[in-house]
């Protein structure tokens, strides 16, 4: 086969120009990496869940309730736009757990019908046998996190009850991918897992035979959540129904769409960034290259080649390296997706993942990031193309500096080799200009990721260290009197304890509602404090309430306005009480009161939910083992525990997202710095090499070049930080949700390692130019006219 | 000035064989040869004579393959990559046939960018009023004409006050009369500075402003003339 002379020419500039095809490339290939592990794991978390609601029937609308008869599911399953209807009971137990002193909580369900709703996923062995009332089966994560498994052994405690399973198998629903504990900030599946039993052992261990106290419902298509949601209210209120939520107040899914919505973000913001620079250190290269073969495409169009033949030529190698970006990012997309599938395993619990690698969205990110090389090619294809071939022939005109000369000197006393940079750089302001913005937006994106860090330990600080101070936290499983504080503070190891009461509310101002718990706590708290938004302690007031900010902000009512409370428990009643305050929070929405004033409202007796409690450390196995024997205890919060589990599993997050982001980030910098040295070495090396005739050592014509480059580098920090804040503030504002919000905060520590992340990445690939000006041809120079 | 000066800079036994890959190539073949501080030397011969492979040697741009130079009594043959640097940086300086001069720096600019790393220049602006260039100090290099520009690298070469001027082709891409002024300006740089001074030149007629002219070929000294007197420039003809 004859390869065509253009063709074998592409080849050979290739070859000769790899590193700096290479470098755009790889800015390419982060382009199409990211687009591709973004809009793919995207793809593949919302198709996974869709399918597995699909199959396994998960339900729209989720109810608790007190208790409510089994006859009343007829009722509920007749609301219009309601497809079905299942009566379930669920119910907070505690596994015992030998070998393990930290406190665990178990959610026991009752076991769905066949054709119901919310159907298990079998992973192991086989479901209960609905006949039996001594089978469970377990959630699969918590069961490898204790070694448990079909045959094992199990005895969970109930309302005080101690009672004894086999495990017969495990499984996963669709309503617990996301399986937070009560009270976590992070999954655990050592201190948190779900149970499925048969109905009749679990009704007659909760006292619950002949009726339900969970309701969920699969509406129709086309059905209206919130009338459907109206309806049931209005139907359960009777019996003890705290407000029945859509899917996107359900923990599990509401987690999954927060991180659909990071996801997207991502695939939103990143590519184009990759692109733009990809195209623009096209642009460059392109712009240089074809002025040295100025020549050369004279003499081709003098010897009969047509423009489009010679533009042709040219485009050709544009794709040529764009093609290796789109195979460079097709497989760091893969493998990143691959790494991206292992961790959503780890984090979420689904039977399956959907990671088709599809082809559709391959063949765009590839299309995107060919037009974009195309792009950045084409205006200097373009003037290839218009060149006439006499004019092509003769040397182009040097390069005229014909500015008012002396103009910068009265500006500046530097010196000549200084200001041969500084005219070199403003002798061509659109590349310096897209040089420096191509290296601010490494700053930018380290910045945009670097933040979080400051960011959680914000969270911790404030949420761990001046709120909740506590070192357990004690739920009653059901509320008690006044007395129950004597008996909690009688137990071993108890240092202090202050009374809580949690009330499940639907507060709303005008149309805007939302269902959360209110917090009673006393009128100086000193364990379990509200904070301020300038994270002062705040005193709780004699009626009216604070909410936090994100509350606020939501229901859009400033303090000193009143909201309406109605109460989803106890004697449900419905009031108006004033904003007295705001708080600060980071996840959930809060709302607190003064306790005795929260009971009043609430038209409740003196009723306390729990206690949070400081414990003398050497006390805490006593505590532990005296507080699980009490019958009153629901559940045990460990402060630490949490606080260990949101470090562990944020720093495995960050670490991973932030090493991604680091390599992006050094790719860009990297690309752009060593093909502005490339091109500045092309350009000025006659000039270089005439230095070194002129008597300057290698390092004094280095330093010049490195002079040019570090400029470009300085300069494009402040502009890097400014545009790394406000894409920082805008992931902020998109992560935030009613199920957690980011604190933004951005330390001056922030700033600097990203600035120099970009500058130790600029300055590797400046100094990978060493060689090239050492060769410097100095006598060849003096021979040749440029 | 006379040529009764020291001995400035010598050559014993130069050689040089470029090699590129089995084949040799011998640019100069054991070249004996001497200056003495102040004088003009014009160097003759065909192209691939070894002119410019002899000027660079003794310039310290280029390394000999045999033989020794000496400038004063350090010997350039024996110095490292750096020593000549050095060499070059305080005690040459150079004129090439196309200018060399920095596209972005005015005239003015181009003389300080030598002066601000050499040890005992003259001020930048007499070294272009040596070369009648002092009304144009403020032009970039688009803005001279050749001769123009030429001068001005004649004035960045000696603004150092070196002890050595080497001249490859200073007149090759001029016309004569423009040729004649770059020639009166290094005859007068000569005159004024005592710089030794080599010029490399195709044109047999220039040898008649120097103190002695050698004639190259084949990588050999052939024929050596010395003048007892120097013409001016304007009288040559070209």
């Amino acid at each position: 086969m004859v390869i065509p002379p253009l063709r074998r020419k592409v080849l050979r500039d290739l070859r000769r120009l790899w590193a700096q095809a290479l470098a755009i490339a790889a800015v390419l290939a982060a382009g199409v990496a990211t687009m591709i592990l973004g809009t793919g794991a995207h793809d593949a978390l919302s198709q996974t869940r869709d399918r597995y609601y699909e199959q396994n029937r998960f339900a729209d609308v989720f109810a608790d309730l007190t208790r409510a008869p089994l006859a009343l599911l007829p009722e509920a399953a007749a609301i219009d736009g309601v497809l079905a209807a299942e009566a379930r009971i669920v119910r907070l137990g505690r596994p015992e757990l030998p070998g393990q002193s930290a406190p665990a909580a178990m959610m026991l369900v009752s076991l769905p019908a066949a054709e119901g709703l919310n159907q298990l996923h079998l992973r192991r062995g086989r479901l209960p046998d609905p006949q039996s009332d001594r089978e469970l089966a377990l959630s699969e994560s918590f069961a490898a996190a204790h070694q448990l498994g079909p045959g094992s052994v199990l005895a969970v405690v109930l309302d005080g009850r101690r009672l004894d399973f086999t495990v017969t198998g495990t499984a996963l629903s669709p309503e617990y991918i996301y399986a937070l504990g009560p009270g976590e900030m992070m999954p655990d599946p050592s201190r948190f897992g779900i149970a499925w039993l048969p109905r009749a052992p679990l009704a007659a261990a909760a006292d619950m035979e002949g009726a339900f106290d969970s309701l969920v419902l699969k509406l129709a298509p086309g059905a209206s959540e919130t009338r459907v949601i109206a309806a049931l209210d209005g139907l359960l209120a009777r019996y003890g129904g705290t407000g029945a939520i859509g899917r996107a107040d359900q923990m599990s899914h509401a987690f999954l769409d927060a991180e659909l919505r990071q996801l997207g973000a991502m695939a939103r913001v990143l590519p184009p960034i990759f692109l733009a620079v990809a195209a623009m250190l096209v642009n460059m290269t392109m712009s240089r290259l074809i002025a040295l073969e100025r020549e050369q495409i004279g003499l081709l169009k003098a010897l009969g080649y047509s423009r489009r033949a010679i533009a042709g030529h040219y485009m050709e190698f544009v794709l040529a390296i764009a093609l290796a970006g789109i195979l460079m990012g097709f497989a760091a997309g893969a493998w990143l997706g691959a790494g991206m599938a292992r961790l959503y395993a780890e984090f979420f619990s689904f039977p399956f993942l959907v990671f088709t690698r599809d082809p559709q969205i391959y063949a765009l990110a590839a299309l995107i990031a060919l037009a974009a090389a195309a792009a950045g090619a084409l205006r200097a294809v373009r003037a290839v193309a218009a060149l006439p071939p006499a004019v092509a022939m003769a040397p182009p005109a040097p390069p005229a500096y014909r500015q008012r000369p002396g103009w910068l000197a009265t500006l500046l006393p530097m010196r000549q080799s200084l200001r041969m940079v500084a005219r070199h750089l403003l002798h061509w302001p659109l590349r310096t200009a897209s040089g420096i913005l191509g290296v601010a937006m490494a700053t930018a994106i380290l910045i945009a990721s670097l933040w979080t860090f400051g960011s959680v330990e914000q969270m911790i600080d404030v949420t761990f260290h001046r709120g909740e101070r506590q070192d357990v936290r004690l739920s009653f499983a059901t509320a008690q009197g006044p007395g129950a504080l004597d008996d909690v503070r009688h137990l071993p190891g108890v240092m202090a304890a202050e009374p809580f009461r949690s009330l499940p509310a639907r507060i709303s101002a005008g149309p805007r509602a939302k269902r959360i718990s209110i917090e009673g706590r006393p009128a100086e708290p000193r364990l379990s404090r509200v904070l301020s938004p300038d994270l002062r302690p705040m005193t709780m007031p004699g009626t009216g309430l604070i909410l936090s900010e994100a509350l606020a902000e939501a229901l859009q009512v400033r303090p000193g306005e009143e909201v309406t409370v109605a109460f989803l428990d106890g004697r449900r009643r419905t009031v108006q009480l004033p904003v007295s305050g705001l708080s600060v929070g980071y996840v959930g929405l809060g709302a607190a009161m003064e306790i005795t004033a929260l009971n009043r409202a609430a038209g409740e007796g003196a009723r306390l939910s729990g206690a949070v409690l400081q414990l003398d450390p050497a006390g805490q196995e006593a505590f532990f083992a005296a507080a699980r024997a009490a019958p009153e205890t629901g559940l045990l919060s460990v402060t630490s525990l949490a606080l260990a589990r949101f470090r562990a599993t944020l720093a495995e997050n960050l670490a991973v997202m932030i090493s991604v982001y680091v390599g992006l980030a050094a790719t860009i910098a990297a690309g752009v710095v060593y093909n502005l040295a490339r091109i500045a070495l092309s350009e000025q090396g006659r000039e270089l090499a005439s230095l070194r005739v002129l008597g300057f050592t290698r390092a004094e014509v280095a330093a010049m070049l490195h002079a040019e480059l570090a400029i470009v580098v300085l300069a494009a920090q402040p502009l890097g930080w400014a545009i790394g804040h406000a894409m920082a503030r805008a992931m902020a504002a998109a992560f935030a949700s009613d199920l957690y919000r980011v604190p933004f905060v951005i330390g001056r520590e922030v700033y600097a390692t990203a600035s120099l992340a970009v500058c130790a990445a600029a300055l590797l690939s400046a100094l990978a130019l060493r060689r090239r000006i050492a060769r410097l041809d100095i006598i060849g120079v003096l021979k040749t006219r440029e | 000035m006379t040529a009764e000066g020291a001995e400035i800079i010598r050559a014993a036994g130069l050689g040089k064989v470029y090699r590129s890959g089995a084949l040799e190539v011998q640019a100069l073949g054991g070249v004996d040869f001497a200056a003495r501080a102040g004088e003009f030397v014009v160097i003759l011969g065909p192209s691939g004579s070894g002119k410019s492979t002899f000027l660079n040697i003794l310039g310290g741009l280029d390394t000999a393959s045999s033989g020794h130079v000496w400038f004063r009594d350090a010997e350039l043959t024996a110095m490292s990559e750096r020593g000549l640097t050095l060499y070059r940086r305080d005690h040459v300086g150079f004129v090439f046939q196309f200018y060399n001069l920095v596209p972005s720096l005015t005239a003015l600019e181009n003389v300080a960018l030598v002066t601000e790393i050499a040890r005992d220049p003259m001020p930048p602006a007499e070294a272009l009023e040596l070369v009648g260039l002092g009304p144009r100090r403020g032009h970039f290099p688009a803005q001279l004409s050749g001769g123009e520009q030429q001068r001005v690298a004649i004035a960045r070469a000696i603004a150092k006050r070196p002890e050595l001027l080497f001249c490859d082709e200073p007149t090759g891409a001029l016309d004569s009369v423009t040729g004649v002024r770059v020639l009166e300006a290094l005859e007068g740089v000569n005159r004024a500075t005592g710089a030794t001074t080599l010029v490399i030149t195709h044109n047999a007629a220039i040898r008649e402003i120097a103190d002695r002219s050698l004639r190259f070929a084949d990588g050999r000294i052939v024929e050596e003339i010395a003048n007892s007197t120097r013409k001016a420039p304007a009288e040559v003809s070209w």
